[in-house]
């Protein structure tokens, strides 16, 4: 029994920590007549209460527990038929000021909205029915194993099983889909979606022309092999995984780059592709899947989280400092996830020399105590080894529990054991706990692993998620799209995680050959299924599609790095296997090569102060005779940082851009803050998809006034090349850059809007051209 | 058609164009926050937030260590404050230190380049789940604007690793300037463009685009076609001019520099009359002296003193240093020991100095003591977010008020560091 002293322990009483505020957002009221316990009564429990009251916490607040039907029924908690004797109903109306309120507002947790206090008053009403509801089964079930094995063959048939669910879900709300889109729109919308960017004219021209009744199906399969593919493809991983070349000091971290973009060239299956990162061991330039461990050292805490909300839609952040406050996650949850990878040595155990990662170092040690002491020498051949301190491998260390943990004070600097957070537990064989977290993450049989990137491939081509969030996944049953989502996630599994294949499955669909939703999309409202989401270009997608106006063929130009120095593969690789000996040696001449640098640093500063006095003078010609003289006197002297180009571009399809301009998936990040992509809104890969695609006036400017646009009315650009070689005019000459732009023929209005401006301007086509790639148009899809 | 830019007035539309770029329409409606009352500090309208990239040595500059051989034959010279010594490397500087509270016990934890960098402009350390906002981004966020028709926060020169706003929208992000002496980037016309061709460009761009627009009811389709007439009305105000230090005579250019400091440095008092808040200026200086210390150093001091020392003299003469809290920041130290092979000093996060000048703040006060060869701090330990909440104070931020990422994750600014209520005058 619950008197109502126990109640009032109900209130805000030691929140431990607790600081988070809202996230969720909850579903709309069912069905006027007919509520049901599980779909609209459960998730309001869960968001609202299992933060405190469930069997999850070590001591659930004032011993209530809602999580269970016997717990609900306890004392008048509930009464049923009279809302206003139960203590719950009554606690949730009090108005947001009062300190009875219930959830309590200071812990960071959400009031009720009106709907889901009237659904929770007529539940009651009605006699607080459970129906068969004992439970609430925090774990989830495992899916059940299926042996069916689809292929890329089966992707017109799967295609049409998706389309069907989507008609019967328009059958079941009479609505219906939008009218189907173009050949143009298709054109436009599969190429920025597929390989990320807009069709040169060829390619334009080929489709539209063409006169195959199977010539969408037919391009969508031409395009998810293409090297475009690879590159747009890159971006969207990249973003999710966080991937920044510039991230690991002193590593090589652009093979992390390059082993992804392999793995996205060769179909690496997606469970492959997670299993190999997860249990990734090596070097980064044995095995450039390490990268994912090197990318967070130091944050073993945050890797997880970020592994949870990218692989299974589920976020466990808030869980890192104390119980998660609004929803039944507790710390305990997130640190016996965290015990899976702790001891991988990139992520928790501190850098430094051991036979562990530098297996030559105690003959090294036992070498150089035999030398004469020399400092410099010694720190020589320190700086020859540091690369091979990041050796990604399974330590024996383990996580404790913190001295701060406040749930159980017994813990206290306890080993964590590892665990999973749902579904079935992993099987730990041997000590090998990367690989039973993998199995398990991976594993047909885990809920949300498939689920999660069949929800999120939808959102890249549909636009818009059937989960969203994307990563608000638990064990909550889904509220909507239930079937499809199940289909979707079935249909991933089947085909073995191919990811091509499922995106042609989605890409065949009707509802993606539709017109787009035009409309911003509603949060906190599933979508409606009309058709993909309008949406802006990314910062990638706009930058790429200018360079295909400018030079031809342009996803197969690649950046081109600098051989030699500490950082390439070949030589890591070379350094990796040497003797003692052979790294001493090696340690005397880089210590050469370090003098020398010294040397040639002394140098230029020199000369950079003769020439910048020669400047203030305003002495023209001093000037120019000391540029001459530095060029000589540093001639074979690489002035450039690290990794970047200093080689020439010999390809005569490029050599009018600079080396730098190139795919944006090739571009080494971070870059400069005035970049075009920076401005539109790239991600920095601090955080997991942390683009932005928000107007803002200096995205006008740099299309009205920057360097892309000058480049593209120049008349060695491609586009201008092309027009020149086509020797249209007039009208035709119009539509010639509409194709080439907006990817679709002008309409009478607009030729005459054209023509009128046009009639008293110098420069016509430029002035098209201009006003083309100023048009909101291209910037949307 | 062409007569769309002279049509409208120039002032409703720049506004309109400040509320779009630089979201000034998202900045909260209530007034400065209070709380300064009842306490020292709130006199800071604006801030100068001068960051010297790589660690600068704290023995060479600020907390020279007369005679002792981690000095490397560095002299120290007196100054304009009584008592004060720094290095010789300063001897412009020296002449204003009786503007200047040097913090001479500043320590940190974090000894890498990007995370004391990080942790000294956003006062959390780095994490892999968040970003968190630099001081700028939460000045603007809090605190209404002075002008409305200008960004509150710019950054001069910044790094690409600069956090900007993190969580906070980027509306709030500080505005780059790459190149201070060429302004707002790609707010002229390039070369060979006439006005005549542009006003025939944009007039055709907004009759192509306005019907994509009528049948787009998505709000950032409309929101583009509006910004570019923004920015077309922007290209021929004169608030761009604020941007423009060749407005400046030459004889106050040549005394801050002609060089990308120097002009930074000039272009943020000119930022600071039009009541900017938050400018931040990068020194083009990398202060990462791992090799030829005292050569280095050499080397790059004299434009670094020249810049500073012009910015607060200059700040003072026109009255606005009473207002304007000028900072001098930076990742960490550097070794006291300099080394035998590289001639250069490690980096040293141990204790370091950071200086503050100008609004309200002492002059010619030291804060905090580092040991007697500047290894560890020996009084009043000082950390970036401690500094960082004294910077918050004089400006009136609320040190208190929680602001939500979307995450739901409550952050306040300066993570709880304790302002140094000493450096207050």
């Amino acid at each position: 029994m619950i008197d109502s002293r126990t109640i009032s322990k109900f209130q805000i009483r030691g929140l431990l920590g607790i600081c988070v505020a809202m996230l969720s957002i909850v579903g709309q009221a069912g069905a006027a007549d007919s509520l049901r316990f599980e779909q609209d009564i459960l998730p309001i429990f869960y968001h609202h209460c299992f933060g405190c009251h469930s069997e999850k916490q070590e001591k659930p607040k004032s011993g209530l527990r809602l999580d269970s039907a016997k717990g609900i029924i306890v004392g008048d908690v509930i009464v049923a038929g009279k809302p206003d004797e139960s203590e719950l109903m009554k606690r949730v109306s009090l108005p947001h000021t009062d300190k009875d309120v219930m959830p309590p507002i200071k812990g960071g947790a959400q009031p009720l909205s009106d709907a889901e206090r009237s659904m929770l008053r007529r539940w009651i009403t009605d006699g607080a029915k459970m129906g068969s509801w004992v439970k609430f089964n925090h774990r989830g079930a495992a899916l059940p194993a299926d042996d069916v094995v689809l292929s890329p063959k089966d992707v017109k048939q799967l295609s049409l099983e998706v389309q069907k669910r989507i008609d019967q879900f328009h059958v079941d709300k009479g609505t219906k889909l939008n009218a189907p889109a173009s050949d143009e729109t298709f054109l436009r919308r599969v190429y920025l979606d597929v390989i990320g960017r807009i069709p040169s004219l060829e390619e334009s021209t080929r489709f539209l022309e063409s006169r195959d009744g199977n010539k969408r199906s037919k391009l969508i399969d031409e395009l998810l092999l293409t090297e475009g593919y690879v590159s747009h493809m890159y971006n969207w991983k990249a973003d999710l995984l966080r991937i920044n070349s510039k991230i690991a000091q002193g590593q090589p971290a652009r093979l992390y780059d390059t082993w992804v973009k392999d793995a996205i060239r060769s179909g690496m299956a997606y469970d492959e592709f997670v299993r190999k990162l997860v249990t990734a061991k090596g070097y980064l330039w044995e095995n450039g899947a390490v990268g994912f461990y090197v990318r967070d050292l130091g944050m073993p805490l945050d890797h997880m989280s970020n592994m949870t909300r990218v692989f299974l839609g589920t976020r466990m952040e808030c869980a890192q400092c104390h119980d998660h406050p609004l929803e039944p996650i507790t710390q305990k949850d997130f640190y016996q996830m965290v015990a899976f990878t702790y001891g991988v040595s990139n992520l928790g155990s501190p850098g430094g020399y051991s036979p562990d990662n530098v297996k030559q170092y105690p003959e090294i040690k036992a070498k150089m105590a035999a030398l004469p002491k020399d400092e410099a020498f010694g720190q020589s051949v320190s700086g020859t080894i540091a690369p091979l301190k990041r050796l990604t491998l399974d330590t024996n260390m383990q996580l404790k529990f913190p001295d701060t943990y406040a749930y159980d004070i017994s813990l206290r600097g306890k080993l964590v054991e590892p665990r999973t957070l749902f579904a079935d537990e992993a099987i730990i064989s041997g000590d090998d706990r990367r690989k039973a977290l993998g199995d398990w993450m991976t594993s047909p049989r885990n809920p949300r692993f498939a689920k999660n990137i069949a929800n999120r491939l939808w959102k890249r081509v549909m636009g818009v998620g059937l989960i969203e969030p994307v990563d608000s996944f638990s064990a909550l049953p889904n509220p909507e799209h239930a079937e499809l989502m199940d289909f979707l996630t079935q249909t991933m599994i089947r085909l073995r995680f191919d990811e091509r294949a499922f995106m042609a499955v989605l890409l065949n669909t009707r509802l993606y050959q539709s017109n787009a939703v035009r409309e911003n999309p509603e949060p906190g409202v599933a979508s409606a299924l009309l058709g993909p989401q309008l949406r802006r270009l990314s910062a990638e997608q706009i930058w790429d599609s200018y360079l295909a106006l400018l030079v031809k063929d342009i996803d197969k130009r690649k950046f081109i790095s600098r051989d030699g120095g500490p950082l390439d593969p070949s030589y890591l690789r070379k350094l990796t296997l040497m003797t003692a000996d052979e790294i001493i040696a090696q340690a005397r001449i880089d210590q050469a090569e370090h003098t020398r640098k010294r040397e040639a640093g002394l140098r230029r500063m020199e000369q950079q102060k003769a020439l910048a006095a020669a400047k203030n003078r305003g002495d023209e010609k001093e000037v120019k005779r000391l540029t001459a003289a530095h060029a000589e006197a540093n001639r074979g002297m690489a002035a450039e940082p690290e990794g970047e180009p200093i080689t020439t571009e010999t390809d005569p399809r490029w050599k009018s851009l600079p080396t730098n301009f190139i795919r944006a998936s090739e571009t080494p990040l971070p870059l400069p803050l005035g970049h075009f992509l920076r401005q539109f809104g790239q991600s920095d890969r601090r955080e997991i998809d942390a683009f932005n695609r928000d107007p803002n006036t200096t995205h006008s400017l740099a299309l009205m006034n920057g360097d892309l646009t000058t480049r593209v009315l120049a008349e060695d650009s491609y586009l201008r090349k092309q027009f020149a070689a086509s020797k249209l005019q007039g009208q035709q000459a119009m539509q010639l850059f509409y194709r080439a732009i907006l990817i679709r023929s002008a309409k009478d209005a607009e030729l005459a809007e054209i023509t009128a401006v046009m009639k008293a301007s110098p420069t016509p086509e430029q002035d098209l051209i201009w006003a083309l790639l100023n048009s909101p148009e291209f910037l949307f899809y | 058609m062409n007569s769309i830019l002279t049509d409208i007035n120039r002032r409703t539309f720049v506004e309109s164009f400040a509320k779009a770029v630089f979201g000034v329409s998202l900045l909260p409606s209530f007034g400065i926050t209070h709380a300064a009352e009842n306490k020292v500090g709130g006199k800071a309208k604006s801030v100068i937030f001068l960051y010297m990239r790589g660690g600068i040595s704290h023995i060479d500059t600020f907390d020279p260590k007369p005679g002792k051989p981690e000095m490397g034959g560095v002299k120290a010279i007196k100054t304009s404050a009584d008592g004060i010594q720094i290095s010789e490397w300063f001897p412009l500087l020296a002449k204003q230190m009786h503007h200047v509270s040097l913090v001479r016990s500043m320590t940190s934890t974090q000894g890498i380049h990007d995370r004391g960098t990080y942790l000294a402009h956003t006062s959390y350390f780095m994490t892999s789940t968040i970003t968190h906002p630099s001081l700028g981004s939460w000045a603007v966020k809090q605190l209404n604007p002075v002008n409305a028709v200008l960004p509150g926060n710019i950054l001069i020169n910044g790094s690409p690793q600069h956090p900007r706003s993190g969580y906070m929208p980027t509306q709030l992000a500080p505005l780059p300037i790459v190149d201070p002496g060429a302004g707002l980037q790609n707010s002229t016309l390039p070369k060979k463009i006439s006005e005549s061709d542009f006003v025939r460009r944009i007039a055709l761009a907004k009759a192509l685009g306005t019907p994509f627009v009528a049948q787009t009811p998505h709000r950032d389709a409309a929101a583009y076609l509006k910004v570019q007439q923004d920015a077309a009305s922007l290209m021929k105000s004169e608030d761009l001019k604020v941007f423009d230090i060749s407005h400046e005579d030459k004889k106050m250019q040549a005394a801050y520099g002609n060089h990308t400091f120097g002009k930074g440095c000039l272009l943020a008092r000119r930022l600071v009359e039009s009541g900017v808040r938050f400018i931040e200026v990068e020194d083009a200086h990398n202060w990462d002296t791992h090799n030829d210390q005292i050569k280095q150093m050499e080397n790059m001091t004299p434009s670094t003193d020249q810049t500073m020392a012009a910015l607060l003299e200059d700040l003072h003469q026109r009255g606005l240093l009473k207002s304007t809290l000028v900072v001098m920041a930076t990742e960490f130290g550097r070794s006291p020991q300099i080394s035998n092979t590289t001639a250069g000093r490690g980096h040293h996060p141990g204790v370091f100095t950071w200086w503050l000048a100008g609004a309200g703040m002492k002059g010619g006060y030291i804060h905090g003591k580092s040991d007697e060869i500047g290894e560890h701090v020996a009084e009043k330990p000082v950390t970036m977010p401690d500094c960082n909440a004294t910077i918050a104070q004089a400006m009136g931020i609320d040190l208190q008020k929680i602001e939500h990422s979307p995450s739901g994750r409550p952050f306040t600014v300066a993570d709880k560091g304790k302002p140094v209520d000493e450096v207050f005058a």
